[in-house]
């Protein structure tokens, strides 16, 4: 057991003593959602701007699902990963013929075909109103109705979404992803072929999108519109930055840092996405790094003044 | 079929504006190699300072001069504070720059405009329609055809025909080598920078008597720009105006018989032409 999976449990304990279960649980359905936006980022060298349409569409029907046919929880889980898979491997097999800036704007734009099926479909999904009145069914007896029940249970899967994108990224097919990231023109003259390597990539992402997906559906009781919509996909491929794409552990730490956040000053201000916009601003143009890289700053700069304090006196 | 023809002709007035949006967006795209979010909120940025300066000058005309060229200013201000910086950041980092800025701008709109939409009439001499003999159709929006074709033209003979259109497309093409035959790269980017924004600013400017104004404008547009731009290409002109027609002519066609699908139909579009053709309309990469 390494020090970053002690960290991790610790926070998991401690977590729902700081913040409100429903906040604590949100944390962690938005590291699921941000792991599977790693393995496009960080190890296959992929900028999705569209991950809000498989977190949003899973949402949609294992809600629909859910509310309407009262299903089992796991079934709904399933058919979340499921609907995040599928819609990924349609949008991906679209988007992936396609490289550097175009792979971007595709993204986006069938993003946005999602988005206004979603707007416009309003007798399914409530439009603008989003869809309501989802469950969260007992299951095994257990009563999810009670926060802390289902923060352990969010908490599990995340554990296991863990364990899973680490067993992909060290397996043969994570190498070459990250093959494909360093040098994709060496990667497909040594025989691979790499379009359906990153589609394979953009499908894994597109799972662990639709499992957060229906997790948060379930943990706020509705779908709002803007779970399909461009805000959430920005703002997960921002949490992934500013936690560090170069690792695995980044995206938990920046869904920490960027949920915790946006729950306090949220609340505080309807204009937040204005401060929103400042901060993507200010990172970019000071702390390129993320969080990790800032924390080293710091701690060099605390050093340094230590040194010349000692020195002085 | 006269009802028809009319669909079509409005198809072709959005397409226009589409065009020149898609233009814009790929001078941008192509000169600086960033991927620009921010390209959405100059055009609602430009419809925004039409409606202010022509209701508080009173005339539009020289609303429709000044809107784009706030536009355009303000473009020139991002690529020099902040763009420029980001050069050799990777396309994550530039993107969330430019989308910073989009969310900034247009939450901006909303603390300035406020949050609700409004709408703008044209100035008095396009209101009204003529007829046509086959339809009946509004002035303004003949207007807006003539208007943004010129502007398209105008690009058109810029980019081809001047010494400074000459380096632009050559900075498409190579960078490196142009900053090696003497040519100040960064002036290059900030020129394409702040062209591309005059463009999103004037198809604002001509958009907002048609649709109106609303916080929510530029982000729309935006799906649209990168619509024209991924089919029609990067840097190509033709393309551009063929993309946007195309979508624009599909919308308008669309809309008028199934209302609800007039967003989706776009996307769909682009969609149906990425399965047959994943590279595009001219397919170039």
């Amino acid at each position: 057991m390494n020090r970053a999976l002690i960290a991790i449990l610790a926070a998991i304990v401690l977590l729902p003593l700081v913040v409100r279960p429903a906040i604590a649980s949100e944390i962690w359905i938005f590291a699921i959602f941000g792991l599977g936006v790693n393995l496009l980022l960080g190890y296959t060298g992929l900028l999705s701007f569209g991950q809000g349409t498989f977190f949003g569409s899973a949402a949609y029907v294992a809600g629909w699902l859910l509310k309407h046919y009262a299903i089992n929880v796991f079934f709904a889980l399933g058919i979340g990963v499921g609907v995040g898979a599928l819609s990924a491997l349609v949008v991906g097999y679209l988007c992936v013929q396609r490289s550097g800036l175009y792979f971007i704007m595709l993204t986006f734009a069938l993003n946005q075909l999602f988005y206004f099926v979603a707007y416009q479909w309003t007798s399914v999904t409530g439009g603008e109103d989003g869809m309501p009145g989802i469950p969260r069914p007992a299951i095994l007896g257990i009563d999810f109705g009670n926060p802390v029940a289902y923060y352990v249970f969010v908490s599990v899967l995340f554990l296991a979404s863990l364990w899973i994108m680490r067993r992909i990224v060290e397996s043969p097919l994570g190498k070459i992803l990250q093959a494909i990231r360093e040098n994709e023109v060496r990667a497909e003259a040594v025989g691979y072929d790499t379009a359906r390597f990153k589609l394979a990539a953009f499908v894994i992402g597109g799972a662990f999108s639709g499992l957060a997906g229906v997790l948060y559906a379930m943990l706020f009781g509705i779908v709002p519109l803007e779970a399909i919509g461009f805000v959430t996909s920005g703002n997960v491929v921002f949490a992934t930055l500013i936690g560090g794409s170069g690792s695995l552990y980044g995206p938990v730490i920046g869904s920490f840092v960027f949920i915790w956040l946006s729950e306090s000053v949220s609340t505080l201000w309807a204009r937040w996405p204005l401060l929103l916009g400042v901060a993507f601003v200010i990172v970019v143009l000071f702390f390129r790094g993320g969080v990790v890289e800032a924390w080293s700053r710091f701690a060099a700069w605390r050093e340094r003044k230590w040194r010349s304090s000692k020195q002085t006196g | 079929m006269s009802a028809f023809l009319g669909q079509v002709l409005n198809g072709i007035a959005t397409g226009m504006l589409y065009a020149l949006m898609g233009l814009g967006l790929s001078l941008v795209t192509g000169v600086l190699n960033i991927p620009n979010f921010a390209h959405g909120a100059l055009f609602a940025i430009g419809a925004y300072l039409l409606a202010s300066a022509a209701n508080l000058m009173g005339n539009f005309w020289l609303a429709l001069v000044i809107a784009p060229l706030g536009a355009a200013l303000l473009g020139l201000a991002i690529e020099y504070l902040g763009i420029r910086r980001l050069y050799a950041a990777g396309h994550d980092y530039q993107l969330l720059f430019t989308f910073g800025l989009a969310l900034i701008l247009s939450e901006a709109i909303i603390l300035v405009w406020g949050p609700v939409g409004y709408s703008h009439l044209p100035p008095p001499i396009l209101r009204g329609g003529v007829d046509l003999g086959f339809t009946f159709y509004p002035k303004y929006r003949l207007f807006v055809m003539v208007a943004a074709g010129l502007l398209v033209l105008g690009t058109w003979l810029f980019l081809e025909k001047t010494r400074y259109g000459a380096i632009m497309r050559a900075g498409i093409e190579n960078k490196e080598m142009v900053s090696l035959l003497g040519i100040d790269v960064h002036k290059l980017f900030t020129a394409a920078f702040a062209l591309g924004a005059y463009l999103a600013g004037i198809a604002g400017a001509l958009t907002a008597p048609i649709r109106g104004l609303s916080p929510g404008m530029g982000v729309d547009m935006l799906g649209i720009a990168f619509v024209v731009v991924a089919l029609g290409g990067l840097g190509n002109l033709l393309g551009a105006i063929a993309a946007g027609l195309l979508i624009g002519v599909a919308q308008a066609i669309v809309a008028a018989h199934w209302t609800e699908a007039s967003s989706v139909v776009i996307y769909a579009v682009m969609a149906a032409v990425l399965l047959v053709r994943p590279q595009g309309l001219f397919g170039i990469r």
